[in-house]
């Protein structure tokens, strides 16, 4: 079937039955919350035991369930390979894994899929896995990409029933308190799990850093952990954050970050009370430095700024140019350091900022973002999946709740990377549709979304470059032979969710090339 | 001549290009994405050799995230070294006219022999672009430079586009008659030292717009001073043809030539001589660059210095120059408020017949009123740019 957008999506995977993309803000939900099993605990009763395995053992996990992780030690983590190896090694099959995202360290999880240890995948992934399943016929279902809030909602809901969460921890006491902030290898929060550790029939939390009773702050809460379990190490500190990340340094990138600073003060939405979120990546790396610039020369404080933190936004804390940092996650080693010790660097977790079906997201309080993407298209729909040559690539991120919340979400991107085009006729893989985007900003230009006339006015007023997207495309076109497309089969490799639950694409398998 | 040649780099936004005279014409690309890229890539490839005249030739390209104006240069390139006798590659293009008094308060400078850093460089707001094929592209490299260069100018539009030439006792005449294909706005000549220089380039031009089918006269020249004699004979050279619209002060050599160090002092009295010939001869000065890239500050403050002086314009060589540069050169709305009152009395003035008139005390003279039309009109000109 069809969804909105024109995308064709399947209409049952499995045993479910998926609803179609109908809009932004179509999906009205019902019903209540999924729960888990009731559970009490006498005083004196342990919950340290004394390896992988034995929590695997106690927690029942078997054959054909679903087990959960979270990604705060990104291309560091060791849980992943080390739960999934020690159900090979115990001979259970037919999993089902529900990372947040999976890394180029987890190359080694395509061994299992070859051997049928995991049989299904629903989370990001970065790197071979994705490279691998993107080839097709790999997994007995097709992959789910979700959004941070995404996913949360899809556990709320009980869409994803989780039977086991393993969640690293570089900080835990033996009660089952435990947190990213502190401990040998303080990755920054880890709050993606919160959800899973409350809606998991079975939570076990592994750590190296064995604290004291209490271990705080509680990111996760010893109501809801079952097992404890003390590794040598639970990840490599030098892969987990960024010692500082760097401002790009290309005339080219600086120039789009420039453009979009300058599209944010020429918004009217720079003012007192302002808020933004800053991005990791090079360019909206650079813009928020250029925002936060423009704040102090004209005297602005804002509300507050979104993370990912990076030393960039500690610095833009305590500059005093925001009065807090909301933040889910760290992306190098100042931001973790800050959470430490400053309380207006809030850590928060994906179902405050992001969740659909709730009564409230901090996204939706945010004046400006910048955002970026692997394609965008006439249409101003945004692809930050999927490569030109249809591979699984990215996972979504925030991308879509910080989109559908910000009054101003700017896309930044150069219009060609080497020789290929980032504007395209039809983004191959919808990940963010345009009724969300306000403007795209190129090298070439602002492209100002037609919904938002009320924008390109006071962007043309101001004297910024307002082009046609059309028109920037057929500049970079100039430039380049088009590169060939990919045909795609019927084979549907991953579905792409929107934040509300609804398919808004489906990636399909690469067959050839026109 | 040489049996083989290899062309280009291993970098980002650059290729390889492998030439051997071979019995036939064969052609291997190698990409990033063979699915991707591979035929188009073979496209632009086939497409050169055939305006090249199809010679027999062994042609391996290396693609390394080039455009296609980059892969057309390196096999030209690659070529014409080992068939020395080969057609030449051109394209009719259009180029957009450019005026005399055009707002120059940059000149971005780019390295002619750099893909990557050549790439959008007509995007970042500078007043005029100046590719270079003299000071910062090696011996080695000057012919593919030059071809690099050509193939530039003709797939991209300049607001106002310059090509820094070698002098023409040594390759300037060899990158004329390439680049003049794809008719830049002007050519800079380096190392300006008198009027006979400017009038042998400007013949050279002429020669080079007559069969080229350009307009004669259209091209403009842009003297550098940058030795002690230019100094000396800034306002014959600055004067000495009608092509000169303006001219630029390059410090570097200077200091060097004359045994200076670079203190504002030291270049106090070469760049007040330069302002003052430049004025003489109703052309625009513009001041040499600002090396230190990181140093904001320290440019803004020179950049005040040489609009005190006189300079209508200062050269870059990083795209992050450019902002704080024109920031410098943009009047203040207290400014523009000023000279609007000053044009307005002196009109009133006139009008009325009064000979002289003041505002607070002070005279309204010719002068002040010619600056304040300056003022006026710059602004009026700043209206569209963001930079």
């Amino acid at each position: 079937m069809k969804n909105v957008l024109g995308r064709d999506i399947p209409e049952k995977i499995g045993d479910r039955v998926l609803q179609p993309f109908a809009g932004a803000f179509a999906r009205v939900p019902s019903g209540r919350k999924a729960a888990r099993p009731q559970k009490t605990i006498k005083p004196g009763e342990n919950k340290l035991l004394g390896s992988i395995e034995e929590a695997i053992e106690a927690t029942g996990l078997k054959s054909g369930m679903t087990i959960s992780f979270h990604h705060s030690f990104r291309n560091g983590d060791y849980l992943v390979n080390m739960v999934v190896d020690a159900c090979a090694r115990m001979g259970i099959k037919d999993l089902r894994l529900f990372p947040t995202a999976l890394f180029p360290i987890h190359a080694p999880i395509v061994e299992h899929i070859k051997n049928g240890v995991v049989t299904r995948i629903e989370g990001s992934m970065n790197g071979p896995v994705g490279a691998f399943v993107s080839q097709g016929g790999k997994l007995k279902e097709p992959g789910v990409l979700r959004s941070h809030g995404g996913r949360w909602r899809a556990v709320e809901a009980g869409d994803v029933h989780i039977d086991v969460a393993f969640i690293a921890a570089s900080q835990a006491d033996a009660y089952g308190n435990a947190n990213g902030i502190y401990g040998k290898t303080s990755c920054g929060p880890i709050s993606f799990s919160t959800v899973d550790a409350q809606y998991a029939d079975k939570t076990v939390v592994v750590t190296n850093d064995l604290a004291p009773y209490p271990a705080y702050p509680f990111e996760i809460q010893q109501g809801w952990t079952d097992y404890v379990v003390v590794v040598d190490e639970i990840g490599d500190p030098d892969s987990i954050a960024s010692g500082t990340l760097r401002i790009t340094r290309s005339p080219t990138r600086l120039r789009i970050a420039r453009l979009a600073a300058a599209a944010v003060k020429a918004s009217g939405y720079l003012k007192d009370g302002f808020s933004f979120q800053g991005g990791a990546g090079g360019i909206s790396l650079a813009a928020t430095k250029f925002v936060g610039e423009e704040m102090e020369r004209a005297g602005i404080v804002g509300n507050f700024a979104m993370g990912g933190g990076t030393k960039l936004l500690v610095d833009i804390l305590h500059r005093g140019l925001v009065r807090a940092i909301l933040d889910g996650q760290a992306f190098d080693l100042a931001a973790a350091e800050s959470m430490r010790h400053d309380q207006n660097h809030v850590l928060m977790d994906p179902g405050h900022y992001a969740n659909y079906d709730s009564r409230g997201c901090s996204t939706y309080m945010l004046d400006a973002a910048f955002l970026g993407a692997t394609e965008v298209d006439l249409d101003f729909n945004v692809n930050v999946n999927t490569h030109s040559d249809g591979q699984l690539l990215h996972g979504i991120g925030g991308h879509q709740e910080v989109a559908a919340g910000a009054k101003l979400t700017l896309i930044t991107v150069p219009s060609l990377r080497g020789r290929l085009p980032v504007i395209v006729d039809r983004v191959t893989t919808v990940t963010t549709p345009g009724e969300v985007i306000d403007a795209i900003v190129t090298e070439r230009g602002i492209a100002v979304n037609p919904k938002r006339e009320d924008l390109k006015e006071r962007f043309v007023a101001s004297g910024l470059p307002v082009r046609g997207l059309a028109e920037m495309k057929a500049e970079a076109d100039r430039l380049t032979q088009p590169p060939r497309k990919p045909i795609f089969g019927d084979e549907v490799i991953a579905l792409i969710e929107w934040r509300d639950g609804t398919i808004i694409d489906a990636v399909r398998r690469v067959e050839g090339w026109e | 001549m040489s049996e083989q040649a290899a062309v280009g780099a291993a970098n980002k936004g650059d290729c390889i290009v492998r030439a051997v005279v071979s019995d036939k014409l064969e052609v291997k690309v190698q990409t990033s994405s063979e699915d991707l890229f591979g035929t188009g890539l073979k496209v632009v490839v086939e497409e050169t050799l055939s305006a090249l005249g199809s010679p027999k030739v062994r042609v391996d390209v290396e693609e390394h995230g080039a455009l296609d104006y980059v892969i057309r240069a390196r096999v030209e390139a690659a070529l014409r070294r080992v068939l020395p006798e080969l057609a030449v590659w051109r394209k009719e293009i259009e180029r957009g006219r450019t005026g005399r008094d055009r707002l120059r308060r940059t000149r971005l400078y780019a390295p002619g022999n750099n893909p990557r850093l050549l790439a959008g460089i007509e995007l970042h707001g500078a007043d005029c672009v100046l590719l270079d094929l003299e000071d910062s592209v090696p011996l080695a490299e000057k012919s593919s430079a030059r071809i690099l260069v050509k193939h530039l100018l003709s797939d991209v539009d300049f607001p106002e586009v310059w090509v820094r030439i070698n002098p023409l006792s040594t390759y300037g005449r060899d990158d004329l008659a390439e680049v003049m294909l794809a008719r830049p706005h002007g050519i800079c000549l380096p190392k300006a030292e008198s009027a006979d220089d400017v009038k042998e380039l400007s013949e050279e031009l002429a020669r080079l717009e007559h069969e080229n089918g350009i307009d004669p006269g259209s091209t403009f020249i842009m003297p550098i001073i940058e030795t002690g004699k230019g100094v000396l004979h800034a306002e014959e050279i600055a004067s000495a043809d009608e092509r000169v619209v303006i001219m630029a002060f390059g410090a570097e050599d200077y200091t060097r030539d004359v045994g200076a160090r670079r203190t504002r002092d030291a270049l106090l009295y070469a760049r007040s001589r330069i302002v003052a010939a430049c004025a003489a001869a109703g052309i625009q000065a513009s001041d040499t660059v600002y090396a230190d890239v990181d140093d904001e500050e320290g440019l803004i403050d020179e950049t005040k210095h040489i609009r005190d002086l006189g300079f209508v314009g200062k050269g870059a060589i990083n795209p992050r120059q450019i902002e704080p540069i024109h920031g410098v050169f943009r009047p203040t709305d207290e400014e523009v408020e000023q000279a609007r009152k000053i044009i307005s009395v002196a009109r009133e003035a006139e009008e009325k017949g009064i000979g002289a008139v003041a505002i607070g005390g002070k005279m309204i003279d010719r002068p002040v009123l010619e600056r304040a039309k300056r003022t006026v009109d710059l602004a009026d000109r700043l209206q569209e740019g963001w930079l």
